[in-house]
């Protein structure tokens, strides 16, 4: 329980549909240290909201110390992706690890036997089986960061607001009288309370690190076009604007760490069709090798086909129409046919053209 | 199945007769102490009636007593005010305080150290219990000394020799302040017979409304206040006083002394029925400071193998109430001060601490020990399995 509104009605519909429930809220990272935490989700804010609800929900409430396990887990993995010229996913690591597979093993403790949470997604759970599909809310749909879940943890899963809108869980909040129906929604990475991840760069990476030194602004020919005051400040497909007035918009295409070059380009040079991805993992039965399916490349991004296959100790996503921007760090998501059922992932190594 | 609370060094409920005695002042008898109408007179006799019952429960004179919003203030204006008054007096204090107090001591006397250059001395304790007790001496003997030292600890129950302790101070001229807030009702308390100079006491640990508590301050012994005003407590606390809490606070000190002896007996029996069923069903269990003279209220129990957070939670589903180390620590998995010093750093044992009360059970304390045990069994075998 965040102590927001989405796993606030998840807990509420729980006791509705008469389950014992144990409302727990995460305690990530140091908020003492921060002077303005009261914008993030799990918040000291966070956890009183979430005291308030499980209160008026009638449900004991824990605050989970997890700092040591996140810290490790997902903090450290966001710094090092970013000194390596990536863009981390740090929801994709925290679902993977801390949010599920340690609440699991601690819920164990206290005699619970299935993790709830308030993700926009659904669970089938059959005899022989367990399967994520989308939320019932494309516009609120989760599915996209689940996909590092251990496998075998899928049984002892519930997504309770999977099937329903925003509207309708903010609606259920209200009719409840929940302290949060109308809380908005937070968008910020949870542990950059300042709004800008370079701060925690800066304080983790030190001030001389290459990742945030100055470096060359440079087009594929090698040409250099300018200067730019530290790479971890750049994503792929994030626009440039360039001194001096360049005549079409340029994009950045790419990050070099060792020369701590950032290479753009046109958007036309955006463009890859073939996807080097890592850490594959598997929500069911694998699918054969060499076999189409869909790959959705960002959150909120229309999936793509693509055929997944091996090749020389890499796994390869070859796909069927180029797409712009694709991000080294980010997930890539991979969804069944009907573009309904979550079925694995993997994080993107590198990217390029096969033209 | 009824819930049993068992956390009761941490807070307790308003006894029925400490809350009709409370009512009056809540509504009709509403005044200022300070007006000199009716409505302030009654509200000043119930205050000074109030102040004379607790001087008499705890041997003091009644203007020895004076009121305060609880033990972390009376705590924090005997340190500072004391500490504050002598260093505008003295080149150099010394400030003696145990490696177990509580941290509305340790606090302020931290902050006295470094605002006020005062030297500081803490006492270790040894894993038996034993406080180390010749720093006091030499500390008394090299120059002004305050010494701070609460009579039982709120984690463990441990008593310290503070009648013993105080003579000494008294006879080479020192200061000597208990915090006695988990004593009192507990083991026999009185300010004459242990010849201290100033005592804390605290309401909500006897049954008593919370926000309420009192320092008592031998004749002769000066403090700076920390709270300035109206000159409300002869000055030392300013602020218009809380009548029903005075009111509330003394009555539950006057049964709390009143019924001191039965209770102790009482919880004496059922602790040991506790612990001596823990001891012999759960292996890898220490009860902390067992030998040593305790209060009969506390039971601090070590449990090797377990994370105390999930020990904590894990009891509280089952509808058992205990806390960690103290209540005041809870939503930070720190390790107490107290136990640490006691026994080091012990990363993988859990400590949990049941506080019994005058409504505690034979038949809670047999749920305890069931459920506890089941729920040590579970935890261990999870953590042996991951």
């Amino acid at each position: 329980m965040s102590g927001g509104v989405d796993s606030s009605v998840a807990a509420a519909l729980l006791v509705e549909q008469g389950h014992e429930v144990v409302g727990v809220t995460m305690k990530t990272f140091c908020y003492s240290e921060t002077p303005d935490h009261s914008k993030t989700c799990c918040g000291l804010d966070g956890i009183s909201d979430a005291k308030r609800v499980a209160a008026a929900l009638g449900i004991p409430h824990y605050v989970f110390d997890v700092e040591d396990a996140f810290d490790r887990d997902v903090i450290d993995d966001f710094v090092t992706q970013y000194a390596q010229g990536k863009t981390p996913n740090p929801c994709v690591r925290c679902n993977g690890y801390t949010k599920f597979r340690d609440l699991l093993s601690r819920g164990r403790s206290l005699g619970c036997d299935v993790i709830a949470s308030g993700h926009y997604v659904q669970i089938e759970h059959t005899h022989s089986q367990s399967r994520i599909l989308r939320g019932h809310d494309a516009q609120k749909d989760q599915s996209y960061f689940l996909w590092a879940l251990p496998h075998t943890m899928l049984k002892s899963l519930l997504f309770p607001v999977g099937n329903l809108t925003k509207e309708q869980v903010r609606d259920h909040a209200q009719a409840q009288g929940l302290v949060n129906a109308n809380k908005p929604e937070s968008q910020e990475i949870c542990f950059v309370p300042t709004g800008d991840y370079r701060d925690l760069l800066r304080e983790r990476l030190g001030e001389p690190h290459p990742a945030l030194q100055t470096g060359h602004l440079v087009r594929r020919s090698g040409e250099i076009i300018g200067e730019h005051n530290g790479y971890a400040g750049f994503t792929i497909g994030q626009r440039k604007g360039l001194g001096g007035g360049s005549p079409e918009p340029m994009f950045v295409l790419s990050i070099i760490p060792d020369t701590r070059e950032v290479v753009v380009g046109t958007r036309a040079e955006l463009f890859d069709d073939i996807v080097i991805i890592s850490g594959l993992n598997w929500l069911g039965e694998p699918i054969e090798d060499g076999t189409e399916t869909l790959v959705q490349l960002r959150y909120r991004a229309p999936t793509v086909l693509a055929r997944v296959s091996h090749e020389r100790n890499q796994i390869v996503l070859r796909l069927k129409e180029a797409q712009a921007a694709v991000t080294p760090g980010q997930s890539a998501v991979l969804f069944d046919q009907e573009n309904r059922c979550l079925i694995g992932g993997g994080t993107i190594v590198s990217a390029h053209s096969s033209d | 199945m009824k819930a049993v609370y068992l956390d009761h060094a941490a807070t307790t409920p308003i006894r029925n007769e400490v809350r009709e005695a409370m009512e009056p002042y809540l509504s009709e008898s509403f005044g200022n102490p300070s007006s000199l109408h009716r409505w302030g007179r009654e509200a000043s006799a119930a205050l000074e009636d109030a102040r004379a019952t607790v001087a008499e429960a705890l041997g003091a004179h009644s203007r020895e007593i004076y009121f305060t919003r609880g033990g972390t203030e009376s705590d924090n204006l005997a340190i500072l005010g004391c500490c504050g008054f002598m260093t505008t007096h003295e080149k150099r204090l010394t400030l003696v305080v145990s490696v177990i107090e509580h941290s509305a001591v340790l606090d302020p006397a931290k902050l006295v150290t470094e605002q006020q250059g005062i030297d500081l001395v803490t006492l270790s304790v040894s894993q038996d219990g034993i406080l180390d007790q010749e720093p006091i001496r030499l500390a008394l003997e090299s120059g002004p000394t305050v010494v701070s030292l609460m009579w039982v600890n709120n984690e463990t129950g441990l008593v310290f020799p503070v009648p013993e302790i105080s003579s000494l101070v008294n006879e080479l001229g020192g200061t000597i302040h208990t915090d006695a807030v988990q004593a009192v009702g507990k083991i026999p308390v009185n300010v004459r017979e242990s010849s201290v100079h100033l005592l804390t006491a605290s309401g909500h640990k006897i049954y008593g409304p919370k926000s309420t508590g009192i320092l008592f301050v031998r004749s002769g012994v000066d403090l700076v206040p920390l709270v300035h005003g109206g000159g409300q407590e002869q000055t030392l606390r300013a602020g218009t006083e809380d009548v029903a809490g005075a009111v509330g606070f003394a009555c539950s000190l006057q049964l709390a002394v009143e019924e001191q002896q039965q209770l102790c007996k009482r919880l004496t029996a059922l602790r040991s029925v506790l612990e001596r069923s823990l001891l012999e069903i759960i292996p890898g269990l220490r009860i902390n400071v067992q030998n040593a003279n305790r209060a009969s209220h506390i039971s601090s129990i070590a449990i090797d193998d377990i994370d105390g957070e999930d020990l904590l939670a894990a009891l509280d589903v089952e509808g058992i109430a205990a806390s960690g180390g103290s209540a005041c620590e809870s939503g930070s998995t720190q390790t107490s001060h107290v136990i640490t010093a006691l026994y080091g750093e012990e990363t993988s044992t859990a400590t949990v601490r049941f506080s019994l009360g005058c409504e505690t059970t034979e038949q809670e304390i047999e749920q305890t020990i069931i459920k506890l045990t089941r729920i040590v069994t579970r935890l261990r075998k999870l953590g042996a399995a991951s």
